[in-house]
């Protein structure tokens, strides 16, 4: 067997393992203590309920996956726009940062419930604005940080090149700043079908992953909203992927680099 | 017509405050062009700031700099020198052979010439098989032959060389040594060369320049005037001998009236 399908093997085998057994044991409580299926429902069910509503399911996930699709991209674009501006006017920064610590200490979701006042009733917008609003201040710290923390050596050796302002910011800036990128996307990934599900909690149509969450729990269909939320761990996780695999797409080589000093 | 004039330069870094260095005081040298003059000195003496004043990345407190005839800024802008520094401060996002095109792509050369003029260079440092490696791929000795590379690519007139061979096995680094003074020798080049190595700085230059620290200030200058051609043979000749002597007498005058260390005997 060759080294690399031996280390795959090795990151993913310890981790199923672990999954396997954990739902074992769940399933053998619920049966074994005889739990009420209101209190916890048993992994079997929740399958079954999931199956026989993945039409439903995936309905809700593609309201909820828009809106976390619509606002990363939107929040990603202006936090790296914002980024440039800030790493090449001081002055900015200055203004702003405190601003964002400021805005990251209030807690942010309440927001939505402003928004949704402003909006129509059955408006997604405000959950788009949540969705951009947290990816924004996510890209916007890490990419300002990748633009403006390059090694001195390399500014110095730019110079020594007679190379102007511009030229420095596409051939060390930059390129210092898409691992940094990179890094803020998955992050961000997730937390944009996390923001996306807890912003139908706070009103608005009730066609999401998140309403439908709450609504079959309100039902006593506890079977139903697991169904839902395994849907949601679904999707958050499919978000995930797609943003690693877009980094080992565009840095060859991947974050390898960063783990070594000697640079 | 001299390459370098040094005039008076003083270097003080934080100046006017509690934590002021002197790096560099009263510092005169004059350097021929298409002379190579080694610096040598006790580590923080101020070698390497003084090799970035004449690259004018950094402004001399007081004292005038005159590269090529010109002020240090305009032979900054106008690339009149190659650079090598200390650390190999290589781009870890860019192959080994994108590295050394750098320099020539802010010269706007086009592709061709440029991936040319990369592979000879990979030739000359004997790393023609790493061309696509990244940085982090290769040992401290081949970044720093990277760098030399790199350093080499644009052909300068003048190069300034902060501890190139440093990391580098004595076989590579005297293959280095030798194919960097037949370089210099074809091309007429001017060298400024900083080295902890006694031995490196007498086989390389025409004249040795011994600093001392704390203010950093040039203490002697060896005059090495080997006969001939070096080569080879020139690490056994009797004069090779009585100039490494000669500068290590300088060092250690330097190193008695301040007791540091840092120079290495090899
Ligand atoms: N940017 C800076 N700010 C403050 N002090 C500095 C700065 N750069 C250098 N120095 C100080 O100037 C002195 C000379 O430093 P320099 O790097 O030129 O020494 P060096 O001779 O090259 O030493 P080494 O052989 O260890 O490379 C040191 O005391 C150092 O602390
Ligand atoms: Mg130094």
């Amino acid at each position: 067997m060759s080294s690399r399908s031996l280390s795959v093997i090795r990151s993913v085998l310890p981790p199923a393992v672990f999954g396997v057994a954990f739902i074992a044991a769940w399933e053998l409580v619920v049966k074994g203590f005889n739990l009420k299926p209101y209190f916890l429902a048993p992994p079997s069910k929740i399958w079954q309920k999931f199956t026989e509503n993945i039409d439903l399911i995936w309905g809700a996930a593609k309201v909820s996956g828009t809106n976390a699709l619509i606002g990363l991209l939107l929040g990603a674009f202006l936090g790296m726009v914002m980024s440039f501006a800030l790493s090449r006017f001081k002055f900015l920064n200055n203004l702003i940062t405190p601003l964002a610590i400021a805005l990251n200490a209030v807690p942010i979701f309440v927001l939505v419930a402003v928004l949704n006042n402003m909006f129509a009733i059955t408006s997604e917008v405000p959950r788009r604005i949540m969705v951009t609003l947290v990816v924004y201040f996510i890209v916007l710290v890490n990419v300002a940080k990748g633009l403006t923390q390059v090694i001195p050596t390399h500014v110095e050796m730019m110079k020594s090149y007679a190379a102007s302002d511009t030229q420095i910011l596409c051939k060390v800036r930059i390129p210092n700043a898409v691992p940094y990128l990179f890094t803020a996307l998955k992050i961000s990934a997730p937390a944009s079908v996390i923001t996306a599900f807890v912003s139908e909690y706070f009103g608005g149509s009730q066609n999401g992953l998140g309403s439908r969450i709450t609504s079959n729990i309100a039902n006593s269909k506890n079977a139903v909203a697991w169904a839902y939320v395994l849907g949601a761990c679904l999707l958050g996780l499919s978000f995930y992927m797609v943003s690693s695999l877009l980094e080992g797409v565009a840095t060859p080589g991947g974050r390898a680099k960063r783990t070594r000093e000697d640079r | 017509m001299s390459a370098i004039e040094i005039t008076n330069i003083s270097q003080a870094f934080n100046l006017g405050m509690s934590n002021q260095v002197d790096a560099l005081t009263d510092i005169n040298l004059s350097i021929a062009s298409g002379e190579f003059v080694s610096l040598i000195g006790p580590s923080g003496c101020g070698k390497s700031t003084l090799l970035r004043l004449i690259a004018n990345l950094l402004v001399p407190t007081s004292g005038a700099i005159v590269v090529n005839g010109k002020s240090a800024k305009q032979a900054r802008l106008d690339q009149d020198y190659g650079m090598a520094f200390q650390q190999s401060g290589l781009f870890e996002w860019r192959t080994v052979a994108k590295n050394i095109e750098l320099p020539l792509e802010l010269k706007g050369w086009d592709k061709t010439r440029r991936q040319a003029r990369a592979t000879e260079m990979l030739e000359l440092v004997k790393l023609s098989d790493f061309a696509n490696h990244f940085p982090w791929q290769l040992s401290g000795g081949m970044q720093q032959r990277v760098a030399i590379a790199r350093a080499l690519a644009v052909h300068p007139s003048l190069l300034l060389m902060d501890e190139p061979f440093g990391a580098l096995d004595e076989m590579t680094r005297e293959h280095m040594q030798s194919e960097l003074l037949s370089i210099c020798r074809a091309s007429g080049t001017t060298v400024v060369f900083v080295t902890h190595s006694i031995p490196e700085a007498v086989y390389l230059s025409n004249r040795v320049v011994v600093m001392s620290p704390r203010p950093g200030r040039v203490a002697e200058i060896v005059d090495v005037s080997i006969e001939g051609e070096r080569n080879d043979a020139t690490r056994d000749n009797a004069v090779f001998f009585q100039r490494i002597t000669a500068v290590r007498e300088a060092l250690r005058g330097v190193e008695m009236s301040d007791h540091v260390r840092g120079i290495e005997d090899r």
